[in-house]
């Protein structure tokens, strides 16, 4: 709740964010080419857009090529560990729900190591826009398959091909409860690419976006069918969804209507294996965040934890004489 | 109007209670809450009168209306009284009726059936002996009286039966309230009653508003004290020695080394630390936030024992509620100056070249409706011929004033004094008008209630607590002294009833017009002068009649001593054509009314039914009363001269031009009649899609608009489809002067000239995207020509 007053100071200042003023002092070190440069852009364009003060956001990470993204945005940045980039970022939230938060973790951090964690993020449901850049390989490392690399890849750790089908991100995010946002993009349609990403920021709660990532120096050729031939690319569309711009619509025919309320319809497209799903799959906007669940009716000052823990120690004092008079509300 | 029919039962005037017995056993038939049982009416015996007693004055004062027949033992009847003043967070239920809290918590244990039969049987006694006890003027939390009516319960009940009553009534005081305990000071009808009701209302809604504000204040206390400790933090003061061992705390004081401590940790310099000046205005701010008075500390709140005492908002006189008011201005200012200083430094907004010269210059002058409401308002409680004379020019000062102000006027007496000598200290009859002016003020909240109607306006008395700006709540409390032996809370009701006190609100937040801002939809039968209602009785041969009687303000009036002069019983002898009912009389011509008398039936002492004839100025009486009820029947919108005249030329209109419209359509289906027997075709529906689970609705893709083609108009000159590009920095890399990021960090062709043929080629080829269209060489002399136009094709 803020005063009609500050609103009315906080309108008179004329300030200015550009594009330029969330690079910061260090260029990106991804391989030229890399799909995480296209992904860094969409979200300083969608800084600028949104006129998001710097020092009110925060980017947080785990590690791989992907989790460097924090170093590359002015704001407040969380390199974190390996695959804990969601437990990082929730506590962020939790104790200053007033910051925009943003996650940017890869396939390994998140769907390997920090499985749990990710699973564990959805059912929160936290305010938070979460960035799954997959490249379907341990890029940092220099090429080790990762849990949602294709079945038979040749890699580091796998010489003669993986073993096993890879994890769906989209279908197995779907499958936990309290989901309320999930989207695909791909990092070679910029446009939607940036569409996508706004409304997951503007979706109130946890939105993961899964953003196919290309990796050209392990994986150079990975994408290839689907870069080059835009009928593979299945674009999702509704007027709660993306809507194309005619240019768009004109280089990729492949189109459905699909109601980003409707989590059945999400599966099965999710599901698919030949054509690249790209769109709004799935958003709710009446799950409850646990932020918002949690806040309590008065702040957490020092004088309410020191009221409290007081409270909980009389509990087991032994008062000789008198009772302790109850505390003010 | 007069018919005759076997005895059946009826509903009564007031609607509000019904006997225990019946409500009882209608509860153990179907187990729904007792509220929902109907109402018996109770035939009053209709005897011969003696027309020698006509003239006793002890007998004519004891004349009560016909209709309250029924109403002789209140504590036998479930209706609002008592209220329990609820002690709770939640400001919606600051007031419950007892009976409503026992039907809760039969609803919750009784079983349906026979079997829940004995402990509904109990809780009724239960609730009837706390209700008794209210009556005989004890008051108490509920709590308190529950457990003395139940130790009375079971000292008289037999010896088998205590343990059971016992455990069955200590298993319903568990379960008090929804969540759990719920207590409250139980009150009943009584000159005390709105006062005690509007400030426990005005306590629970202040108690809601101190929560939003520590809330919010709180809070901006915390992140302030966040940027002065993350500055500290960065400071070389942090790390020295006195600075660890404070934040170690004393207990472990001796475990650690810390001046060893301080020499590890690192010193400056320190990077963007707060300056001078903003620390001393976070600081100062901080202050303010810290001392106000106008909420009282809560559990969140820094050490309080410093603090001054916090502001009293209740008063019994207006002067001194706006003084207090102005006198506490320069602090409102102080505090809504500090809370905007914190609202811009939480976000990092306060710009000192903007901001302080406004901030040198705030006063008064900047606290709008929204900061005003932040506040808490200001409560005043007067008393008809208590408080002083001026206070009621005050009140219409502070009601028009805008401030949040909250003026309580009980009146005791609505019919004042029938002698015609102004009334002193006192508004008189006059009383009944002050809300109705009240409504004039447009932006203040009014609400004109009796007593007996507060619990069922709870929500409305609610809202005009919670109102921001000021409201006037004109209640009649009927405690007033000439009417003996009939109940405050009858008294109150029958002043609503007979329009001697309508209720009405005039609420401005409702909306933006009269008509959803008034409403007088709370009287019963509000579009009737009077409501009428069903008087059934037993004539001399026994045979039951019933018949529909007003309850006009002279029914009212007779209960009052002062105007037991001005009525007189007759002998059903002497019933005649020209004694006509009171309601009738007042619609006759003058000259008519020289010719008839005018008659209210009443009850004497022993429910004896008689006819009671009132002369001239209790008639006065009952005509103003209709006057001032039709004036306000037409605010509200009912029988609006105004509208009905509006509504009678809109619908003459209408049925002129409806009918040319017919008498067209008569003309054409004369002319097609020799074509009849063929019905016209219908038009068609269009035809929905049929919807399929199968196949997923695609789309044709649109065509391109012109303005979105990127390609230039030469169509020789090279360039990029900017808006695919995914700022992979490959062409950026070949050449950054040829090809450049735009403001989105999507590539452009900045100039063709700054690289060679072979760049752009080659950026064409290493683009993933294949966005990059090279055009013709600008340079016929490039070396390699034939073999870059070669490469070049495929991308043009
Ligand atoms: C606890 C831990 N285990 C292992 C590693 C080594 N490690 C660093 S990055 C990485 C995988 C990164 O892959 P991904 O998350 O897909 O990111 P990418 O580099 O592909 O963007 C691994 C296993 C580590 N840093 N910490
Ligand atoms: S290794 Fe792959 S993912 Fe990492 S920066 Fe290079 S291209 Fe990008
Ligand atoms: S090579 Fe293509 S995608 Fe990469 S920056 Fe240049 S134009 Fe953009």
């Amino acid at each position: 709740m803020s005063a009609p007053l500050t609103e009315c100071l906080l309108r008179t200042i004329d300030e200015h964010y550009s594009l330029q003023d969330y690079q910061s002092d260090i260029s990106p070190r991804w391989c030229t080419g890399c799909g995480d440069n296209g992904i860094l852009t969409a979200v300083q364009r969608l800084c600028r857009d949104e006129q998001l003060p710097p020092e009110k956001t925060v980017f947080v990470s785990g590690i791989g090529c992907s989790s460097r993204l924090p170093h590359y945005m002015n704001a407040y940045g969380f390199h974190g560990l390996h695959g804990r980039a969601l437990p990082v970022a929730e506590g962020i939230k939790m104790r200053r729900p007033d910051l925009h938060v943003f996650v940017s973790t890869g396939d390994g951090d998140c769907c390997s190591i920090g499985a749990a964690h990710w699973i564990h993020a959805i059912r929160y449901n936290m305010n938070m826009t979460v960035l799954l850049h997959d490249n379907q390989v341990y890029g940092l490392t220099k090429k080790q398959a990762s849990p949602t690399s294709p079945r038979g890849l040749k890699s580091n750790t796998t010489p003669s091909g993986t073993w096993l089908d890879p994890i769906n991100p989209l279908t197995t995010s779907l499958g936990v409860a309290n989901v309320s946002f999930i989207a695909q993009a791909v990092d070679w349609i910029p446009e939607l690419l940036y569409d996508i990403i706004e409304q997951a920021y503007r979706h109130k709660g946890f939105s993961l976006v899964r953003i196919l990532q290309r990796c050209p120096e392990f994986l150079p050729t990975l994408f290839d069918p689907w870069v080059r031939n835009p009928a593979s690319t299945r674009l999702l569309v509704h007027e709660d969804g993306i809507q194309l711009s005619a240019a768009l619509s004109k280089t990729y025919r492949n189109q459905e209507v699909h109601d980003p309320g409707n989590i059945h319809r999400a599966r099965e497209v999710s599901s698919l294996t030949e054509e690249i799903p790209v769109g709004i799959l799935y958003r709710d906007d009446d799950v409850p965040c646990y932020e918002d669940l949690r806040e309590g009716e008065r702040p957490n000052t020092p004088g309410l934890v020191r009221t409290v823990l007081d409270e909980e120690f009389d509990k087991f004092t032994i008062w000789p004489e008198e009772q302790p008079t109850d505390a003010a509300n | 109007m007069r018919q005759t029919e076997s005895a059946q039962g009826q509903h009564g005037i007031f609607r509000a209670g019904r006997t225990v017995t019946q409500s009882a056993s209608a509860g153990s038939r179907s187990n729904r809450p007792m509220n929902d049982a109907p109402l018996e009416f109770a035939s009053p015996r209709l005897t011969q009168w003696d027309p020698e007693h006509t003239g006793d004055q002890a007998a004519r004062e004891k004349l009560r209306p016909a209709l309250f027949a029924q109403y002789g033992d209140l504590a036998n009847l479930r209706y609002d009284y008592p209220l329990v003043l609820v002690d709770s967070d939640d400001e919606q239920s600051f007031v419950q009726s007892l009976s409503s809290i026992f039907d809760g918590i039969l609803q919750k244990i009784a079983p349906p059936g026979a079997s829940g039969e004995q402990l509904r049987r109990d809780m009724l006694r239960l609730e009837t002996g706390i209700r008794m006890r209210a009556l005989g003027g004890v008051e108490g939390l509920l709590s308190v009286l529950w457990r003395l009516t139940e130790t009375d319960l079971i000292t008289a009940c037999e010896d088998a039966e205590k343990d059971r009553l016992e455990h069955d009534l200590d298993r319903a005081r568990d379960l008090l309230g929804s969540d759990g305990p719920l207590d409250g000071h139980v009150i009943d009808c009584t000159e005390a009653t709105p006062v005690r009701l509007l400030v426990h209302g005005w306590e629970q809604v202040q108690a809601a508003k101190a929560k939003a504000f520590r809330k919010k204040v709180e809070g901006l206390i915390l992140s302030l004290s966040d940027i002065l400790k993350a500055d500290f933090m960065k400071s070389d003061k942090a790390s020295r020695p006195e600075a660890l061992q404070v934040a170690i705390g004393d207990a472990s004081a001796t475990d650690f080394d810390f001046d060893a401590m301080s020499a590890v940790l690192a010193k400056g310099p320190h990077e963007n630390l707060l300056s001078e000046d903003r620390r001393r205005r976070i600081g100062a701010t901080l202050m303010v936030l810290n001392s106000q008075r106008f909420f009282a500390p809560g559990r969140a709140s820094a050490d309080s024992s410093e603090r001054d005492a916090p502001f009293d908002f209740v008063f019994d006189n207006c002067a001194e509620a706006l003084d207090a008011f102005r006198d506490r201005l320069p602090q409102m200012v102080d505090l809504i100056k500090a809370i905007t200083i914190a609202e811009l430094e939480i976000v990092n907004r306060y710009r000192v070249s903007q901001h302080e010269a406004f901030f040198a210059h705030f006063d008064e002058s900047e606290l709008g409706e929204d900061e005003l409401a932040l506040f808490p308002s200001y409560l005043v409680c007067l008393r008809d011929g208590h408080s002083g004379a001026s206070e009621t020019v005050q009140a219409f000062e502070a009601i028009a004033s805008g401030l949040p102000v909250k003026v309580l006027i009980q009146t005791d007496d609505i019919l004042g004094d029938p002698t015609p000598e102004p009334p002193r200290a006192s508004f008189g009859g006059g009383s009944t008008r002050l809300a109705a002016m009240a409504v004039g003020v447009n932006d203040a909240f009014v609400l004109q209630a009796a007593s007996s109607d507060l619990y069922r306006l709870r929500d409305t008395v609610r809202d005009g607590l919670a109102y921001d700006g000021p409201a006037l709540f004109s209640i009649f409390s009927g405690a007033t002294p000439t009417i003996s032996g009939v109940p405050s809370y009858l008294v109150a009701a029958a002043a609503k009833e007979s329009r001697a006190f309508p209720t009405f609100t005039y609420n401005p937040a409702a909306g933006p017009d009269r008509v959803s801002r008034f409403r007088i939809g709370d009287n019963p039968q509000s579009d009737r002068d009077w409501p009428e209602h069903t008087l059934s009785f037993e004539d001399q041969d026994q045979q039951r009649v019933v018949e529909q009687v007003a309850f006009t303000h002279a029914d009212f009036a007779i209960c009052d001593a002062r105007y037991a002069k001005h009525r007189i019983p007759v002998a059903s002898s002497q019933w005649h054509d020209s004694i006509v009912p009171v309601d009738e009389h007042v619609q006759l011509s003058a000259e008519q009314r020289g010719e008839k008398a005018a008659y209210v039936w009443t009850i004497d002492a022993d429910n004896a039914l008689r006819k009671t004839v009132v002369d001239d100025k209790l008639l006065r009486g009952a005509r103003r009363c209709l006057k001032v009820w039709q004036g306000l029947q037409e605010i509200g919108g009912i029988n609006d001269p105004y509208v009905s005249r509006i509504l009678a030329e809109e619908r003459a209109t209408w049925e002129r031009e409806k009918e040319t419209e017919l008498e067209a359509l008569r003309e054409e289906l004369d002319r097609e009649a020799p074509q009849a027997g063929l019905a016209k075709p219908a038009i068609a529906e269009p035809v929905a899609p049929a919807a399929s689970d199968e196949a997923p609705p695609t789309v044709e893709a649109a065509p391109a608009s012109d303005a979105e083609q990127v390609a230039p108009a030469d169509p020789d000159a090279a360039y990029i489809e900017t808006p695919r590009c995914t700022t992979c920095n490959e062409c950026t890399q070949i050449n950054n002067k040829m090809f450049i990021y735009n403001e989105d960090m999507q590539a452009e062709i900045a100039d063709p000239d700054a690289g060679s043929f072979r760049q752009l080629v080659e950026a064409a080829e290493i683009c993933q995207v294949s966005i990059i269209h090279p055009g013709k060489p600008r340079n016929p002399d490039e070396p390699g020509l034939d073999e870059l136009m070669e490469r070049a094709a495929p991308f043009n």
